[in-house]
């Protein structure tokens, strides 16, 4: 992993005796259906201070936290704010309580302004005036030494930037308990640090901070108390400097002994399934690498720099420039043109939900989609052998509910990775495109995503375009990091420079 | 609030006939109480309507007569709203039917039916298909929205239609009424024996079949089911969407434009304006009701066929307005849309905290 | 010339104006993020409603606000079926036309041929003066006049006001609105019911102002055209009143080549008006790109927890 440059200006901040929890949950849970996703929760928050809440995806972070911002009530127990009872019964009680929260995906509306956007619900009067709304922001931001154009559009702000607006909103509403759900995650290293040293002092100031994360290093450097929540459970509370290692607060969060590691043997490097050769347009710039059988080239980069275009340009989804991209040694138009269901290419989306699966359709139709070709004869389609199949698939990869005639939206998302994984090694590709793989997987699902694929590298060369440093660094022959539509660097994961050289690539520095 | 709303693990097995049932309650209700503000006996009114539409021989001829075209009409619109592709059209592609095949009749009047009938049956498909094909044509190159182009054009074929039999077409034997002359036998589909159902049900259920077959056996048929998340599904999936769109709109248009040929040749034998009565719209009802799935429109179709053989009876004994029928109509829509909730969201009572 | 043109600019504005009304209450919908596509089924029944309230009360006023209430009521059977029931945003619309349509039949038939009190043009003081502009915009009843206020208020409150705003989140992203401690559901509920009340005043227009005797078939495809029209305008009131003087002319001077008696066949006169709804829906998708529409625009809130 790259080094965060965040250190704690204190490293332990002790709990002074007798400080009283602004918020207090007690015995709160709550219930979707069947599962249970917070399962009767206590936990105490304290002013001044900055509680890491760590977890796997699906572990109830999100849940917990909507239920303080007023999202939805919990099913049972209460949620105290100084001592005092509170129900909340939409986020207006929860802001007014002095509970900020900067959501995972950003509340922001994109087409309104910064300064729209800071005071949606705050204009304290009926009627308003944009001049004055904007100089309200402008000045907030100038008082907390923010950069940022109140008369700004939010869909012409970088990631980063959204993010500000969301903490400028924290600061207009005058929270005093700012709840931050994986914020880093859209963030480069170097603003995840100025990030870290904002929330520190927030904390300074006697804010309290609650960040959610399942990163251990950013958890470790930023916390001064950490609590642990698994299956909906708090597993555990402790300060960050009891600690033993990282390891034992990965098995913690996790509930068995994980490393997060693959043991990534050499596979034979054949010839090349896809070069891109000088592509510009579509938002990118002199885009030069290829990609050979039997290799993982990773993309990585802050979300929006140009890696969407890039897979769409090699997906078919839009139509690059003519002699720039070329898959399987054929250009790109002649490749399309002639492309077979199978050892063909094959994409794995990141949106499995809306683009890699029918949500209203069963596992026979799911796999139908991509390989019918494999599956018909002049204009019919095989509905039994496709049954059989399935069912086959469905065994090999241990995919829940064991029944062909699920429907898509019934299942997990790990599930259901399984099964568009399942179905695109089924056209035994050529090429592979995994976008995001194992997001919002746990920690089970995404060490099965990993072997297969590198499993796969022995029919295939592979594209790996991801967010996560550590799954480009695990899988990955080589990285390409991403910035502003180009590539600013291809490094070999070979050697040990470069974790360390990443971080500021992904920024756009270079040396 | 002792209740709240949770979502539905499982899909709810019978939902959807327990939904359309309480509808069809509900709105027989509601009816009754419009029949009792117009001053008649509600309870005599649904007895006469229950009486027009399934109480003897003659009612269930004359719904089975109806629900032809509105089976033809709604087997179009159906697979448009499949994929998503809001034809709302079927009103002015029957209209463009009904002219093509009249055109063939007017034309050939000496032709043997069994040249003549084919003729006027591929120039409907062919007329009611182009007029959906330019909607989805506009929709494809130029973004512009299929429902409000649909719907406009369903008022031009009206118009066009009313242009050609007040002029060109005008029988001169007809005392100045707009009307084509009557067809010629050739031109005219048969009756079924001695009843007053023709030879039209013959070619509904081969054609429902058929498109039964094609969505559930056929690899297009799948693209077609597969197209109906949307554009970018399809184009992940490699399938050329805006080619099934223009196939599919053409189907559309052409299945409504065989409505109009049967409706036209069958039952009125001539062409005038008389003909259009609103089957392209209650084919929307129909075809949302029977959830979009072929045979279930074979069903739906009766049964609003039945409720306007109904109305009619309504409408001699009672002297309630036609329009009482388009009412139930619109209600049975309006509230099975709104019972749809329940398919996928159930109340439960509240955990106590 | 000016005989000619300027009666057929009066007259454009006279059938322009119930257009006006209801494309600014379908655009107030849309901009909470609802499609309503029963403006036709609305238009009718309030057109309805505020002639019988006006041949029974004999105050046109009332029948005026009958009708604004009448699209209210209409409209609101929408919101509860697609904002609390989640039904799918068209076809709900398409219920509610077939059903606004209908019941106007059914309950209107024993009026057909009456005529119940109603608007009538008076000369604006002062401003019908104004050579030219005068006889165009100044001699009209006072719906017309009215009519003008409105797209200036539509205006004011989407850019100044505070609700204006929220509207405008919630037809952009109700997430974003909830998290900010607003409540979606009612604001696209006062969205859907007071685009209702405008559209409801289109309707009333037409059997008070307008036609002035009451007739089957009232609304004649206006609604249709005003959901058209939102699409047209880019969603801003500027170009919603543009848009409608637009289809206004081309009735107006319809019916004048008609009342001319010329050998021209008046089908296909009639179509003239549907013609043009196509044609500028192609002209709209000209500048190529669909960002005005509210983002939100026909996907239904799911309820959470």
């Amino acid at each position: 992993m790259p080094e965060l440059k965040f250190v704690r200006p204190i490293h332990i901040r002790p709990l002074p005796e007798g400080t009283q929890p602004v918020v207090s949950l007690k015995n709160v849970t709550k219930r979707f259906g069947k599962i249970i996703a917070n399962d009767s929760i206590t936990l105490d928050i304290y002013p001044g201070r900055i509680k890491a809440l760590l977890g796997e995806n699906g572990a109830g972070k999100s849940t917990m936290m909507s239920l303080l911002a007023g999202r939805y009530p919990p099913d049972e127990g209460v949620i105290e704010i100084d001592g005092n009872p509170m129900k909340f019964s939409s986020s207006k009680d929860a802001i007014t309580a002095g509970i900020g929260m900067v959501y995972q995906h950003f509340m922001l509306v994109d087409s309104m302004t910064v300064a729209e956007n800071v005071l949606l619900g705050q204009e304290g009067s009926f009627f308003i005036n944009p001049k004055e709304m904007m100089k309200r922001v402008g000045d907030l931001a100038e008082t907390y030494g923010l950069d940022i154009d109140p008369a700004a559009h939010i869909s012409d702000l970088s990631m980063g930037e959204r993010q500000l607006v969301e903490i400028l909103k924290l600061l207009y509403r005058e929270s005093r308990i700012l709840i931050f759900d994986e914020p880093t995650a859209v963030l480069t290293p170097e603003e995840t640090s100025k990030l870290f040293e904002a929330l520190w002092r927030m904390s300074e100031q006697g804010k309290s901070i609650i960040f959610i994360s399942h990163k251990l290093e950013e958890v470790i450097a930023l916390a001064d108390e950490i609590a642990i929540l698994r299956h909906g459970k708090i597993e555990g509370e402790f300060d960050t400097n009891a600690i033993e290692s990282k390891s034992d607060l990965a098995s913690r969060m996790v509930g068995k002994e994980v490393l997060l590691e693959v043991n990534r043997e050499p596979a034979q490097i054949c010839e090349p399934v896809l070069e891109i050769r000088h592509l510009t347009g579509l938002g990118l710039t002199d885009i030069n690498f290829r990609v050979r059988k039997g290799e993982v080239v990773a993309i990585v980069g802050v979300a929006g720099n140009g890696q969407k275009a890039l897979i769409e340009a090699v997906t078919g989804l839009c139509k690059p420039p003519v002699d720039t991209v070329f898959i399987m040694q054929k250009p790109w138009r002649k490749f399309f043109a002639e492309s077979t269901w199978n050892r063909s290419m094959c994409y794995i989306p990141e949106d499995r939900m809306g683009l890699a699966t029918l949500r209203n359709q069963n596992m026979v139709d799911n796999l139908l989609l991509t390989t019918r070709k494999g599956f018909s004869k002049g204009p019919w389609l095989n509905k039994k052998r496709a049954e059989k199949d399935t069912l086959a698939l469905i065994k090999k990869y241990d995919i829940r509910p064991g029944r062909i005639h699920a429907l898509a939206w019934q299942l997990s998302g790990g599930n259901l990775q399984k099964a568009v994984l399942a179905r695109e090694l089924y056209r035994e590709p050529r090429l592979i495109i995994a976008e995001q793989p194992t997001q919002g997987l746990d920690v089970s699902a995404t060490e099965e995503v990993w072997s297969r694929l590198l499993e796969a590298r022995g029919m295939a060369g592979i594209l790996l375009v991801t967010g996560d440093l550590n799954e480009a660094l695990q899988l990955a022959d080589h990285i390409a990091v991403m910035y502003r539509g180009r590539i600013l660097g291809m490094l070999p994961t070979s050697d040990k420079e470069t974790p360390g050289k990443i971080g500021p690539l992904m920024a756009g520095v270079i040396d | 609030m002792p209740l709240k709303i949770r979502k539905r693990d499982d899909p709810w097995k019978w939902g959807a006939l327990v939904v359309f049932l309480g509808a069809l309650l509900f709105s027989l209700a509601i009816s009754g109480l419009l029949l009792a503000g117009q001053g008649k006996d509600a309870l005599e009114g649904l007895y006469v309507l229950w009486q027009g539409s399934f109480g003897n021989l003659w009612a269930l001829e004359g719904a089975l007569l109806k629900a032809i075209p509105l089976f033809l009409c709604s087997l179009g619109v159906a697979i448009a709203f499949r994929m998503q592709i809001w034809n709302i059209g079927a009103e002015g592609q029957f209209a463009l039917g009904a002219i093509g095949a009249t055109w063939m009749a007017l034309l050939f009047p000496d032709l043997p039916g069994i040249i003549l009938l084919p003729l006027m049956f591929v120039m409907a498909f062919l007329f009611g298909g182009f007029w959906a094909f330019i909607p989805a044509f506009l929709k494809l190159k130029l973004r512009v929205n299929e429902i409000i182009s649909t719907l406009m054009l369903n008022y031009i074929a009206i118009l066009l239609l009313d242009f050609l039999v007040f002029g060109v077409w005008k029988d001169p034997a007809s005392f100045g009424f707009p009307m084509t002359p009557e067809f010629t036998s050739g031109a005219v589909i048969p009756h079924i024996g001695e009843s007053r159902v023709h030879w039209g049900i013959l070619f509904c259920t081969v054609v429902g079949i058929g498109l039964w077959a094609f969505m559930r056996y056929t690899r297009l048929g799948f693209e077609l089911q597969a197209s109906g998340q949307g554009s970018r599904v399809a184009k992940y999936a490699k399938i050329r969407y805006g080619m099934l769109v223009m196939l599919v709109m053409t189907l559309s248009g052409g299945f409504a434009g065989w409505a109009g040929c049967v409706e036209t040749s069958a039952v009125l034998n001539r062409l005038q304006p008389s003909l259009m009565v609103g089957y392209g719209y209650t084919a929307i009802v129909v075809a949302w009701l029977a959830r979009l799935e072929p045979l279930n429109i074979a069903f739906a179709s009766f049964l609003l066929a039945a409720l306007r053989v109904g109305v009619e009876n309504l409408q001699l004994e009672l002297q309630i307005p036609a329009s009482f029928g388009v009412i139930m109509e619109g209600m049975i829509l309006l509230t099975v849309l709104a019972g749809q909730f329940f398919l996928t969201y159930k109340l439960e009572r509240k955990h106590r905290s | 010339m000016w005989e000619f043109l300027i009666p057929l600019f009066a007259a454009t504005v006279q059938s322009g104006t119930p257009i006006l009304y209801a494309t600014l209450g379908e655009m107030m919908t849309e901009k909470g993020g609802v499609l309503n596509l029963g403006v036709e089924g609305i238009m009718s029944i309030s057109a309805l409603a505020a002639f019988w309230v006006s041949l029974v009360t004999g105050s046109p006023w009332l029948g005026f606000l009958a009708g604004g209430l009448g699209g209210m009521a209409l409209s609101s059977l929408h919101g509860f079926v697609c904002i609390s029931c989640l039904g799918n945003q068209v076809v709900s619309g398409l219920a509610l036309t077939i059903l606004g349509v209908g019941l106007t039949h059914f309950l209107g038939v024993s009026y057909v041929g009456l005529s119940a009190p109603g608007f009538f043009p008076f000369d604006f003081p002062l401003l019908s003066q104004i050579p030219v502009i005068g006889d165009i915009f100044f001699k009209h009843n006072m719906l017309v006049y009215i009519s003008f206020v409105i797209p200036v208020l539509f205006w004011f409150f989407f850019k100044r006001t505070s609700l204006g705003m929220h509207v405008t989140a919630t037809g952009e992203m109700p997430a974003a609105a909830a998290a900010a401690g607003l409540k979606p559901i009612a604001l696209r509920y006062f969205a859907v019911t007071v685009g209702g009340f405008l559209i409801g005043l289109g309707g009333a227009y037409l059997s008070l102002a307008y036609m002035h005797l009451w007739s089957n078939g009232i609304s004649g495809g206006r609604g249709w055209i005003a959901v058209a029209l939102v699409i047209f305008a880019f969603w801003r009131p500027g170009r919603a009143v543009a848009g409608a003087y637009l289809f206004g002319g081309v009735m107006a001077f319809q019916l004048r080549l008609q009342a001319m008696g010329t050998n021209f066949p008046s089908s296909l006169l009639l179509m003239l008006p549907y013609l043009l709804t196509i044609l500028a829906l192609i002209l709209s998708a000209w500048r190529g790109k669909r960002i005005d529409a509210p983002a939100a625009l026909g996907t239904n809130i799911e309820p959470e927890g």
